[in-house]
């Protein structure tokens, strides 16, 4: 929890200290991949997901701010049977997965005053990971906070000096944690719009 | 102005478009059902041949006050059927059915149970301002009950040969089906689940 109130702060004193700088807020809807264990976990893509970032000009070509996301990932698997020992069980299974990543962005903007502006940034902080496997009338939840690291990529197409539009990659790292014994990894590719302060 | 409108309208409908297509779940009943086996991986059910079955299902046993047991069972328009499936498995496996006084190499004991689970809770309506003014509530408060009920199909199979100190046989194997109890009076998913469950059973094979 101290985790989650030093980013709190972190992110209230960038937007206070910076408040009359120039910012780019960025709204979008997100998709999601999932890797790894959550890969493995559920195959399907995730077309249910939304995030939030705000991004403090600091510099005209470097930004920092968060970002704050939510994916849903969810697979109704067919029916199995499931062996475990000298045990078996058959039914069919619905997994979700809700990934809400909260972290502290820095971005470098390769060309920031043109028509198209390339940006690539690192974000760091925590994602709360729940994870449900739904049999029968029971479910088994697993949970953790994950220390997270989130390498992007993006495009911003500058509209005018108040709006634009971008499509951005993420790839969101959660080291293992809570009753994850693997990291969950997904890729995130975000389209939507951006509100510019100039 | 506009700009912090638009901003929040896009955030409402986010949150109303997210929480609009949040993943359901199961659709049907039978999407519920599961098939749970184990077995007593010491026992040998290859050097084993013969069983025997009771033809009846017990669903409930009553004790009454002066110490008597009343079984209750199954009707057999559904308990028929599904020993019937039973023996079609065990047949398939290789296991050939005698007498109870034939004595058995095991025994397959069929019994079936239910389980009603409840929902009770309730509110108080209330109010503030108004011709009387300040705070008051509405008596009396409202009840709201709702249930679901499940059904378990079991199955064991023990050795009654085998000594035991306390006169009981440890089971070698137990098969349940569970679902969701509807009342329509088809048993068609209780014989699923018997045919999942010696399916996923290949160890019962015997020579």
């Amino acid at each position: 929890m101290n985790k989650l109130l030093y980013i709190f702060f972190a992110v209230l004193m960038c937007s206070v200290t910076m408040a009359k700088a120039q910012s780019n807020t960025y709204m979008t809807y997100s998709m999601g991949f999932g890797m790894g264990d959550l890969g493995d976990f559920i195959s399907k893509a995730s077309f249910r997901g939304a995030a939030i970032d705000y991004r403090k000009m600091i510099q005209p070509n470097i930004g920092v701010g968060f970002n704050l996301g939510w994916n849903v990932f969810y697979e109704e698997k067919s029916y199995d049977t499931y062996e475990y020992k000298n045990q078996a069980l058959s039914g069919k299974q619905y997994r979700y997965s809700n990934n809400i990543p909260m972290m502290i962005n820095a971005d470098y903007y390769l060309n920031p005053g043109e028509k198209v502006s390339t940006f690539f940034g690192l974000g760091t902080g925590v994602a709360y990971t729940r994870r449900n496997t739904d049999m029968n009338l029971y479910t088994l939840e697993q949970e953790g906070w994950n220390f997270s690291l989130a390498p992007e990529i993006g495009l911003q197409f500058n509209n005018n000096i108040s709006s634009a539009t971008t499509i951005m990659l993420k790839y969101y790292y959660g080291f293992k944690a809570g009753d994850f014994d693997a990291a969950q990894s997904y890729l995130a590719l975000n389209v939507g719009f951006v509100f510019r302060q100039p | 102005m506009n700009r912090y409108l638009t901003f929040s309208l896009l955030a409402i409908l986010t949150g109303f478009g997210l929480a609009g297509c949040y993943p359901a779940g199961p659709d049907y009943t039978e999407d519920l059902d599961v098939v749970y086996t184990t077995f007593d991986d010491e026992f040998d059910f290859q050097g084993r041949g013969t069983y025997a079955m009771p033809d009846k299902i017990v669903t409930d046993v009553q004790i009454t006050n002066s110490g008597d047991t009343i079984y209750e069972y199954m009707k057999p328009v559904y308990a028929d059927q599904i020993l019937a499936r039973i023996d079609a498995n065990m047949s398939a496996l290789g296991w050939n059915k005698v007498d109870i006084n034939a004595v058995p190499d095991v025994l397959l004991m069929p019994g079936a149970i239910s389980s009603t689970t409840y929902f009770y809770s309730y509110w108080y309506g209330w109010w503030y301002g108004g011709y009387y003014g300040g705070w008051g509530w509405y008596y009396p408060p409202s009840y709201t009950v709702s249930s679901y009920t499940t059904g378990s199909l079991i199955m064991t199979i023990s050795d009654p040969n085998i000594d035991s100190p306390i006169n009981k046989s440890a089971t070698a194997w137990i098969g349940v089906g569970n679902g969701l109890l509807t009342s329509s009076g088809n048993v068609s998913r209780a014989l699923e689940s018997v045919d999942q469950a010696f399916q996923q059973s290949p160890y019962l094979k015997t020579n």
